[in-house]
């Protein structure tokens, strides 16, 4: 089709100006020219979240999609370069509201690589439950966004009920609901109690059982499936070369995922599969982490079926401390003396974690001589995929934005950190 | 003489003031509301000199069906509980509890009144770009279009006005609503509003069609356009001889009113009610309350075409508020199933809504009409 | 890589036909239909209910005086440098917290050796300033003041494999009681009595008098009485040289 250019002069609106939008003049000038409209889409926008997505459409199709992520950077790297090693861990687990625990475990992972702790056999199973049931209410919470992003109110109620039930899982085995900060190099911060193991275990039945009607009134809803079949596709080629990660990589068919690769904590040891999808829609994506809550929900079964007794701190932190016994079981009152003298070794290590939404990595440099990190590196999943999400909003229409976006579960704090 | 003829003509003056006071009074009072229970009450005012006139305007009933009940008092009711009702049955369904902290013990039901009062008081921001007049204007304009159709639904013999071409005018009033709406949005100036009355442009054609057809429906199986024809007609309710003509009516009722899942031209998450997303205060409670207010007119209109409008069992000693009250019960029951809606649907795409709207719906109707047609032409109308 | 991905489970997205997806619309109305009849409620009225939270709950902080030593361990670890030691009339410095700066990780309670610090089950205080914010250390003490509506606590628990809000008609307590510690026993003594340079600084700021100075052969010594010493660890910190540190008794 011969594109018709209308040859007059131009004024791009005032708007474009004052507001720094991070797009050049010509571009604007440019699609006002070929008949197309450019919609700023955040960040003050009910579905946009804290970030700003430049849309240039054509009629109804999104022709280009310009992300302006940062409006929630808060230097975490910067930032984690003055803390001791220790006093990262609330700090690194707070990118991603749900996802503490895997946000924890990745930091605390490369700090055990660096020192050689061998984690002893509860505190790997009890770290396993506690990434699981993040995984479980990042999900959920994924799904109560995206479900409102459609317009639907009750699927974003009803995860966000159940996701009340991890909270409180949470509330009794850490003390707090979503930030736990519970899991400390070479080990978990407190023993777990059996009863609490008893609660963790039955609310997955709960969870399994709500789910039933979850899946009615909005997984197998037609009006869903509409909206969702056949929109935003990356097919597996795509998603590879634009770096897609986690959930959504594998909705593109690629079965990769970084627990089965790397066993960490104690996934070697318990049975569960991968979920794959084929068709790389906004559908199949959603059906992915759906189908990742029910694995998730098997994991910790068998992990609290299975978890041994033992001490739940490494004893190559505790040392030559006389209290031993009672340090192996709770750490309380002697946080500061193991944590604080925590040194990594001269070098740089590397760290790759399967957080809720995808690939995790942690790259600590140590000089080798302070007690604070020279430069800790720390890449999310929101990142990586960004790119995969904006080129699967092209060729769409624009009330698929949000659609995509949702499939995504795009979450702005934790791409920006 | 000069002075007795002045008296005189200021006497002729008076009896004729007082004749045209009486006819006007006679008008009243001869087609008054005959309510038994008030009836006492009713006598003894009519014997008071001034009042008297005040009743017998109040209980005349073209006024009370277009001032109190079906109209403007019974839709301002209808919009106080639906808001409150659709709030609170979402809520139940939702696992939640809905708005309760005003007034409490009677389930917070007076919240909608609430956020009313905040709305009035609430300062009106007019931003630079809008078209200040009309953006003022049309919220309130749009009243007209929406409240007109009272005029022509008869509730028993409380009517306004009968005329063969109710069914018409109703239709045609309503098809109105758009437009106003089109117009909020062109004011507004803005993209999304922009975006929205695009949106709302598409969905207009989408579902009006169908609408008019499946109105012709039942205008064609009862062989008249005259409601209270109609309703006098029904000894069957019309859902059960064209049940098709009633689900269309239903779904295009739905789109109509923006209902959940064809909110598409407001798209809260989308584009941010589209076409009223400049507004505030009391004009953006004007706009909210909009679709409401359409959902009633239909919710009267459905009633009237297919569930027998004001028939119903006899209520003791309310005479002729009985169909009144029958009417206005099953509209706010059509209403409370729109309402329900919301709970268990996400938005459609406009491209779904507006093929749903010109394939399904447009042959559902044509359908209905065929049934219409043979059930009148083979004389099946009881 | 270590191991391939042998087990997966392949996600298929459902093609709809007219029957299917008339099944779907009608599971879904009657889903919200039996909804709106036997509500699954969970909400908590919260002002007037309270939730029931364990004893480990990470609320606000409450302190006691009497066990702190002043090893200024729990400023150290705070990792939003919410802790301020301020000195007192006794020499020694307590904490005061910043609540406008405290993320509640708890750090500090974990890593108080003779469990000064003690959770609180408090964390809906509202203040009136940022000021107020600061709490010092007097006002720690105590736990903090706050409104009280509630008259319920509400417990979730678990019954036939549902969720249950189990509504208990009592005032919830939401001090905690001192978790039970071995407080380790602690000592100052001289590790490297060769840095010694004998400033006294020691003995000026001990609180409890147990270093006692003495001359021989025109050279001060220092001398620590173990019964007297708290093992407080003010002389540790005070030692420019480093000669001083805390061992166990």
């Amino acid at each position: 089709m011969r594109e018709e250019y209308l040859d007059i002069p131009v004024e791009p609106p005032a708007e474009f100006q004052p507001l720094f939008v991070p797009i050049p003049r010509e571009y604007v000038e440019n699609a006002f020219r070929s008949d197309e409209f450019i919609v700023l889409v955040g960040p003050q926008h009910p579905g946009s979240g804290h970030m700003r997505i430049v849309v240039r459409i054509k009629g109804d199709i999104i022709v280009d999609a310009l992300p302006e992520p940062g409006y929630v950077h808060r230097s975490m790297e910067k930032l984690a370069e003055n803390r001791l090693y220790i006093q990262n861990i609330p700090l690194f687990e707070r990118p991603s509201i749900m996802d503490s625990s895997n946000y924890n475990v990745g930091y605390v992972r490369a700090i055990e690589d660096a020192l050689d702790i061998e984690v002893p056999e509860r505190a790997r199973y009890i770290r396993t439950i506690f990434c699981e049931l993040s995984r479980i209410g990042t999900h959920l919470y994924d799904a109560g966004i995206f479900s409102v992003f459609l317009g639907h109110t009750t699927g974003f109620m009803w995860p966000f009920g159940l996701r009340e039930l991890i909270c409180e899982a949470n509330l009794r085995a850490t003390g707090t609901r979503v930030t736990t900060s519970f899991i400390v190099p070479g080990g978990v911060r407190a023993d777990v109690d059996d009863s609490v193991l008893k609660f963790i275990y039955d609310s997955m039945g709960v969870i399994e059982k709500r789910m039933k009607g979850f899946e009615k009134i909005f997984i197998k809803n037609p009006a869903v499936i509409a909206r969702l079949k056949d929109v935003g596709v990356l097919t597996k080629e795509e998603a590879i070369r634009y770096g897609v990660v986690g959930p959504f990589l594998r909705a593109s068919g690629v079965a990769y995922d970084v627990r089965k690769v790397e066993g960490y904590d104690a996934y070697d040891e318990l049975e569960w599969e991968v979920p794959v999808g084929d068709d790389g829609d906004a559908y199949t994506r959603f059906l992915v982490r759906v189908e990742e809550i029910s694995q998730s929900i098997k994991i910790i079964r068998q992990a609290i079926k299975n978890i041994p007794r033992g001490p739940i701190l490494s004893d190559d932190l505790i040392g030559k401390l006389k209290e031993k016994d009672q340090v192996r079981k709770n750490i309380k009152g002697y946080f500061y003396r193991i944590f604080s003298r925590i040194r990594l070794p001269q070098g740089e290590f590397t760290s790759q974690t399967e957080a809720g939404r995808g690939l995790l990595l942690y790259s600590i440099v140590s000089d080798g001589e302070s007690n604070v990190p020279y430069r800790v590196r720390m890449v999310t999943p929101g990142w990586l995929y960004l790119k995969g999400f904006m080129e699967s909003l092209k060729g769409s229409r624009l009330a698929d934005l949000q659609a995509i976006y949702g499939s995504f579960g795009y979450f702005p704090p934790e791409a920006d950190r | 003489m000069a002075v007795s003829g002045t008296s005189r003509q200021k006497q002729t003056d008076e009896v004729m003031e007082l004749t045209l006071v009486n006819t006007v009074f006679q008008i009243f009072s001869s087609n008054m509301m005959d309510i038994p229970v008030i009836k006492p009450l009713v006598d003894v005012l009519m014997t008071v000199p001034i009042v008297k006139y005040l009743v017998a305007l109040i209980l005349w009933k073209p006024f009370f069906a277009v001032i109190l009940v079906p109209g403007l008092t019974g839709l301002m009711l209808s919009l106080l509980f639906i808001i409150w009702f659709e709030r609170k049955l979402t809520a139940r369904i939702q696992w939640r509890m809905g708005p309760l902290e005003i007034s409490r013990s009677i389930g917070g039901i007076l919240q909608p009144l609430a956020d009313g009062m905040r709305y009035f008081f609430q300062e009106i921001i007019i931003h630079k770009e809008a078209h200040r007049p009309y953006f003022v204007q049309f919220p309130i304009l749009a009243f007209i279009p929406v409240l007109l159709p009272v005029l022509f639904i008869p509730a028993g013999t409380v009517y306004a006005i009968r005329t063969p071409y109710a069914l018409p005018v109703i239709v045609s009033l309503i098809s109105m609503i758009p437009v106003v709406i089109m117009a909020i949005g062109w004011a507004s100036n803005s993209r999304l509003a922009f975006i929205g009355t695009v949106r709302e442009a598409f969905m207009y054609f989408g579902y009006e069609i169908p609408f008019i057809i499946a109105v012709l429906a039942m205008a064609v199986l009862y062989g008249t356009s005259d409601l209270y024809l109609i309703v006098e007609k029904q000894r069957v309710w019309g859902i059960a001889l064209n049940p098709i003509s009633a689900l269309v009516f239903l779904i295009t009722m739905a789109m109509a009113t923006s209902r959940l899942p064809f909110e598409i031209a407001e798209a809260d998450q989308e584009i941010a009610f589209g076409p009223f997303v400049e507004y505030s205060g009391i004009l953006f409670g004007l706009t909210m309350t909009l679709a409401y207010e359409k959902m009633y007119i239909l919710g009267l209109l459905f009633s009237v075409l297919f569930l027998g409008g004001g028939s119903g069992p006899p209520l003791p000693f309310l005479g002729d508020l009985t169909p009144v009250i029958w009417l206005y019960i099953k509209a706010v029951i059509i209403m409370c199933i729109m309402a329900f809606l919301r709970a268990v649907y996400p938005r459609y795409r406009i491209d779904q809504a507006l093929r749903l709207g010109w394939t399904y719906l447009a042959g559902l109707a044509v359908v209905s009409v065929v049934i219409a047609g043979l059930i009148s032409a083979g004389g099946l109308l009881p | 890589m270590r191991s391939r991905i042998t087990r997966r489970v392949r996600i298929k997205t459902p093609d709809l036909n007219l029957v299917d997806r008339v099944k779907g619309h009608i599971d879904a109305i009657v889903t919200a239909a039996f909804q709106a009849i036997f509500p699954d409620r969970i909400t908590i009225q919260y002002p007037r209910e309270r939730r029931d939270v364990p004893d480990n709950f990470r609320g606000m902080i409450q302190f006691d005086i009497n066990k702190c030593i002043s090893c200024f361990q729990c400023s150290f670890v705070c990792p939003a440098n919410a802790i301020m030691m301020r000195g007192a009339p006794d020499g020694r410095y307590y904490p005061c917290i910043d609540y406008t700066r405290c993320i509640f990780c708890h750090f500090c309670v974990d890593t108080c050796p003779r469990g000064a610090l003690l959770r609180t089950k408090i964390h809906d205080v509202a203040f009136s300033s940022m000021e107020e914010m600061f709490a010092t250390t007097e006002e720690l003490i105590e736990p903090p003041e706050m409104l009280r509506e509630d008259d319920t606590v509400i417990r979730y628990r678990i019954e036939n494999g549902d969720l249950v809000l189990e509504k208990i008609e009592e005032i919830a307590e939401l001090s905690t009681r001192p978790e039970i510690q071995v407080s380790p026993a602690k000592l100052s003594a001289c590790a490297h009595p060769e840095n010694c340079i004998a400033c006294t600084l020691c003995y000026l700021t001990c609180p409890s008098n147990a270093i006692s100075v003495k001359v021989v052969e025109g050279k001060r010594t220092f001398e620590i009485d173990p019964k007297l010493c708290t093992g407080c660890g003010l002389c540790v910190k005070e030692c420019p040289t480093c000669t001083l540190t805390l061992i166990e008794r």
